[in-house]
């Protein structure tokens, strides 16, 4: 059986890490031996499944939205100060004529989610909220036909 | 929307015009290259919020650091290194944070994957490319960042080990113990999941 | 006829009407949950070690089933049940760790897995109607995983 020394080795040379004396032995060691023939096999079919595995990620924002965030980002880093002083300006006009109107619709609308959470108009909000606390490695997963959720934490991995 | 004229410009001279201030000139290269920046952020992260947030952060790096791009490398491969390098800083950040509750992992061991049969994967084999995807979401999800981001550098930035372990501040005797356990572990789970579908 | 909008005092008094009677309401209507928890240990061996670990009865097993994980079989470690009257919150000790829940009215529940010390780990805020099953897991050693499987009886 190969121990581990062997068996990295072994990836070296599929991933053309190894010097010649030693990529020429492995040769050889692959036309005889069935146990790294197999574990090669299966290294060599694991690096190409994931070719081309990143094509198929793509953004689910419009392109414009993302560009005009980062454009935000960088004049908010270019010009601080501008900013600010309009933050100002406007947070003080927030103040002084939408802040009561804004109240109350909060409050208006804390008695309906209080309503709605009752079941008094049906069943209770489908909306979600996970927050990952001490471990952000957590991600979860919802079946809502089966009524299951399950919330993993990746972290630690494996052992 | 960026002006039609940079539609037409290559990457070089877009990265000039940009180096002079050009924004107009920056949004089209960012068009160009923001699936690609997205998609090494969130193959690393897992996490599309995360990789929103991350491959943004390093349009802004980008951006700032512009004059500092010689021409060395192509411009998506430098855009691609600072999205890693964000995205390492961030995992290092999270690790710490998830250390302070739970023990240590002891992920170098590789444990009992060392000791696995030898699962054959066939990536033809009667499977469709999307079916094909999710299998692989599934196990990139189940694994560790350390192991994952030495999986992403090698198959997707065709980094070496040495080129790794300057990346990843390691050894490379730990990047050829990672790479290892990472590819076993996704031979495993993907063994595992057509396994899961016999029983069904 | 012009109405003089009272000043502040009279703006206050508004909205705690509005809050008194929408939260009172919602503490009259809601009633009180029952929720079993299990921690349970995924392996793939068809056999616990432990004798006194017994297989998880056949509904959870479908679900567990159901969700992506790899492990063939699953073993009840541990059980509890509480009962959560509304708005109330109940914690306590499953394994080596700790489980908080909070009802928040009607079919809404919060969820904190603790681990030893008290440190919290993740939260989840969901509805929780009867039958539903949350499952919060992660590995264990010897490629096993730990699962504290939370179902609401009543």
């Amino acid at each position: 059986m190969m121990d581990i020394n062997e068996q990295l080795k072994l990836q070296a040379y599929l991933d053309g890490e190894l010097g010649e004396a030693e990529a020429r032995e492995m040769a050889n060691r692959l036309t005889q031996d069935r146990e790294s023939m197999a574990l090669m096999a299966e290294l060599r079919n694991t690096r190409q499944i994931l070719v081309g595995f990143e094509k198929g990620i793509r953004l689910t924002e419009s392109e414009d939205f993302y560009w005009s965030q980062i454009r935000r980002r960088i004049e908010a880093q270019q010009s601080r100060l501008p900013q600010l002083e309009h933050r100002v300006s406007w947070v003080s006009w927030f103040r002084r004529r939408l802040a009561p109107v804004t109240a109350m619709m909060l409050v208006a609308f804390a008695g309906l989610v209080a309503f709605r959470g009752t079941g008094y108009f049906g069943q209770s909000s489908a909306t979600e909220v996970e927050t990952a606390l001490g471990d952000p490695g957590a991600f979860t997963y919802r079946d809502y036909s089966a009524g299951t959720t399950l919330v993993w934490l990746s972290y630690p991995a494996e052992n | 929307m960026a002006l039609n004229d940079h539609s037409l410009a290559d990457d070089v001279a877009l990265v000039k015009a940009a180096q002079k201030g050009d924004m107009n000139a920056f949004e089209e290269l960012v068009a160009r290259h923001r699936d690609k920046i997205y998609a090494r952020a969130f193959t690393m992260m897992r996490n599309e919020e995360d990789a929103v947030d991350l491959s943004q952060e390093a349009w802004v790096k980008g951006w700032q650091r512009l004059a500092q791009f010689q021409g060395d490398s192509s411009f998506g491969t430098w855009m691609t290194r600072i999205v890693i390098n964000l995205c390492l800083d961030q995992l290092r950040k999270q690790k710490r944070q998830r250390a302070e509750s739970i023990e240590e992992m002891t992920e170098e061991s590789g444990g009992v994957e060392r000791q696995m049969p030898v699962f054959t994967v066939n990536p033809t084999e009667r499977l469709e490319r999307e079916e094909l995807r999710r299998r692989i979401d599934r196990a990139m999800d189940q694994m560790s960042h350390e192991h994952r981001t030495v999986l992403v550098l090698h198959a997707f930035e065709e980094m070496e080990y040495k080129e790794i372990a300057r990346t990843m501040g390691c050894s490379i005797g730990t990047v050829m113990s990672r790479l290892f356990y990472a590819r076993r572990k996704l031979a495993a789970l993907l063994a595992d999941v057509k396994n899961e579908e016999k029983w069904r | 006829m012009r109405i003089r909008v009272a000043p502040a005092f009279w703006r206050a008094w508004v909205v705690v009407g509005l809050l008194v009677s929408g939260i009172g309401l919602a503490d009259v209507l809601a009633a009180d949950l029952k929720i079993e928890a299990q921690l349970v240990w995924g392996t793939a061996d068809a056999k616990s070690p432990n004798p006194q670990h017994k297989p998880v009865e056949a509904d959870i097993l479908k679900k567990l089933r159901e969700l992506p994980l790899k492990w063939s079989h699953y073993f009840e470690v541990t059980r509890k049940q509480v009962a959560l009257p509304a708005k109330a919150t109940r914690k306590f000790e499953l394994g080596r760790c700790d489980i908080e829940i909070t009802s928040l009215g009607g079919l809404d529940v919060e969820v904190t897995l603790l681990a030893t010390g008290g440190k919290k780990i993740v939260k989840r805020t969901q509805a929780f109607p009867k039958g539903e099953i949350l499952v919060l897991g992660g590995n264990a050693p010897n490629s096993t995983a730990w699962l504290a499987i939370l179902k609401r009886i009543d």
